[in-house]
């Protein structure tokens, strides 16, 4: 950097909507009584990413993908969809959505349920795509009142693609489904995001987050707590551990470069290190390297750590 | 919209409710009254004032029908996935007068075919032109009010509430018994319900006469206050849809 200027707080927020970004969330606020289910969130995605929000029940998930859908409109903030308002956005064909429930409706086959919603759209994808890809063709003729949850869910998936949209927004795809049906839902996943789409999608499994995703995005409490990739906020929030065999004196290991914290277990020692690097690094240069294991942290480490300091967000500490 | 218009009409053929109340049953009760002697006057007479009651009756459950449709697609999500479609709010609610206007039609319909074909009814081609104008033009206040309680009620309290009102308006209408049996003072009740005056602009065509002035003033008013009613439903679905 070859200027840096004295950062001042700023004094007004201005919404700034740069097209070339699928996703805008500008300080965006939505109350349910006392309750902040959305607190004041502000997001951007560029177009072509794949992006994980994560949150546990509550942490204002589906509030946020209701308002930047314009399905509710924030209390306050803004929401914009390829720098339109959302409705415009889905005016014009540029989003196709799946909510967390609903949306089948009785009486019709699932070709005329697709051909319906494809019509939509001012260029849809052909309809023998659209079953390929949601891997329902031999679902075609069968009622749609009459599929298995894991089969109706992969029609509300297929209603959300058929348009051929430019982002894909979906509430907890996968929340109602065994770990099968989670898998082939996967499956079809992997397929639209090889062709270049945007896509959003609510989750509170943390596997689904770190396999799927460009980027994770950790909601708490209505909050943005943590964004980046999932490694990153591995990296940033459960620390990695090294383990060796010492005996003896080894309370020289806690002041290792990147240990945080020392566990010792009988001849076991366990650091948790910021920086596994260093730490192995340093350890090999004192010769203390015996049975070395690095175990990486999961996410659901980094998810636990993230999402328990957060305070509730109510306005009234009785609620 | 023209698709929704379709995959809508799809839906509500192979909806037994629809088939059953709208279609059957007025047909069977249409060919049961005239040929059990039930209906007043001469055979011939009796053959075309409850061809007129039956095809209203019918009518009205199909208008009712589409009403109760309404409440169903929101609890389903129905509404919600349109909404994240291209398709304009306004599309989908057009779209939902225009499927009702089209799915009376067979309603009434199969009633003025069962008349001509099984009663040997004949009217003038000008009498006939005017009853099927009339008896189809006719529903507007009645899907307004079946639209009205799809979107302020919930699904199977929709259902329940479109039905009652269908089988009230019907019954006191005089569409299944005629009003000149009725006790005097239901007979004044009746007199002011839309159902009694839609049939009856019908029920005088049949006979030769014009409509009169009060019929139609009366259905006119009907339908203003029912639209008031659907729009102050649907701004309150609106709001939680």
């Amino acid at each position: 950097m070859i200027y840096s200027g004295p950062r001042h707080p700023p004094t007004f927020v201005f919404v700034t909507t740069n097209t070339s970004d699928a996703v805008s969330l500008t300080s965006a606020t939505k109350h349910f009584g006392p309750v902040r289910a959305v607190d004041g969130l502000t997001l951007t995605i560029p177009r072509g990413q794949t992006v994980a929000l994560l949150g546990p029940n509550g942490a204002g998930k589906s509030t946020t993908i209701a308002m930047l859908l314009g399905l509710l409109p924030p209390d306050s903030g803004h929401a914009a969809l390829f720098g339109l308002e959302p409705e415009q956005a889905v005016r014009q064909g540029m989003v196709g959505a799946m909510p967390q429930e609903g949306g089948l409706i009785p009486r019709v086959t699932v070709r005329e349920l697709l051909t319906f919603v494809a019509g939509t759209y001012s260029a849809p994808l052909p309809l023998d795509q659209v079953l390929t890809l949601a891997r329902i063709e031999d679902l075609r003729d069968r009622r749609v009142d009459r599929l298995s949850g894991g089969q109706a869910q992969r029609v509300r998936f297929a209603m959300a693609v058929c348009g051929d949209p430019d982002l894909i927004v979906l509430d907890e795809p996968t929340a109602a489904l065994d770990v099968a049906a989670r898998r082939e839902f996967w499956e079809s996943m992997r397929g639209l995001a090889s062709r270049g789409k945007t896509i959003l999608f609510s989750t509170h499994y943390l596997d689904e987050a770190d396999e799927h995703t460009d980027r994770v995005i950790v909601l708490g409490h209505g909050r943005v707590i943590a964004d980046g990739t999932s490694a990153e906020i591995k990296q940033a929030t459960a620390l990695t551990t090294v383990s060796v065999t010492a005996e003896g004196e080894c309370s020289w290991l806690a002041t290792l470069p990147g240990v945080r914290h020392m566990e010792v277990k009988g001849t076991r020692v366990h650091l948790r290190s910021g920086d596994s690097d260093a730490t192995v690094m340093a350890l090999a240069r004192a010769g203390a390297v015996r049975d070395l294991e690095v175990v990486p942290a999961d996410l659901e480490d980094a998810f636990v750590a993230l999402t328990t300091d957060a305070a509730p967000a109510t306005d009234k500490e009785s609620v | 919209m023209l698709g929704y218009v379709r995959l809508e009409l799809i839906r509500t053929m192979r909806d037994g409710g629809y088939v059953i109340f709208g279609i059957v049953m007025p047909v069977v009760m249409y060919l049961l009254f005239t040929n059990l002697g039930l209906a007043p006057g001469d055979r011939h007479d009796a053959a075309i004032y409850t061809m007129v009651s039956m095809a209203a009756y019918g009518a009205l459950g199909s208008a009712f029908n589409n009403g109760t449709g309404i409440a169903e697609d929101r609890a389903a999500g129905w509404l919600r996935q349109l909404r994240l479609t291209p398709l304009a709010p306004a599309q989908v609610v057009a779209g939902k007068v225009l499927i009702g206007a089209v799915s009376v039609v067979p309603s009434i319909a199969a009633v003025l075919l069962s008349g001509v074909l099984v009663n040997h009814v004949t009217l003038a081609p000008q009498q006939w032109l005017a009853i099927v104008a009339l008896l189809w033009a006719g529903t507007v206040p009645f899907s307004l009010l079946g639209l009205g309680n799809g979107y302020r009620l919930s699904g199977q309290t929709a259902a329940m509430a479109n039905l009652a009102t269908m089988l009230t308006l019907s019954i006191v209408g005089g569409l299944w018994v005629p009003v000149q049996n009725f006790p005097s003072w239901l007979k004044v009740i009746a007199e002011w319900t839309p159902s009694n005056n839609y049939a009856g602009l019908s029920w005088r065509i049949a006979f030769g006469d014009p409509p009169t002035i009060h019929q139609i003033v009366l259905l006119l008013g009907w339908m203003l206050v029912f639209a008031v009613y659907a729009v102050y439903g649907y701004r309150r679905a609106g709001r939680r849809a």
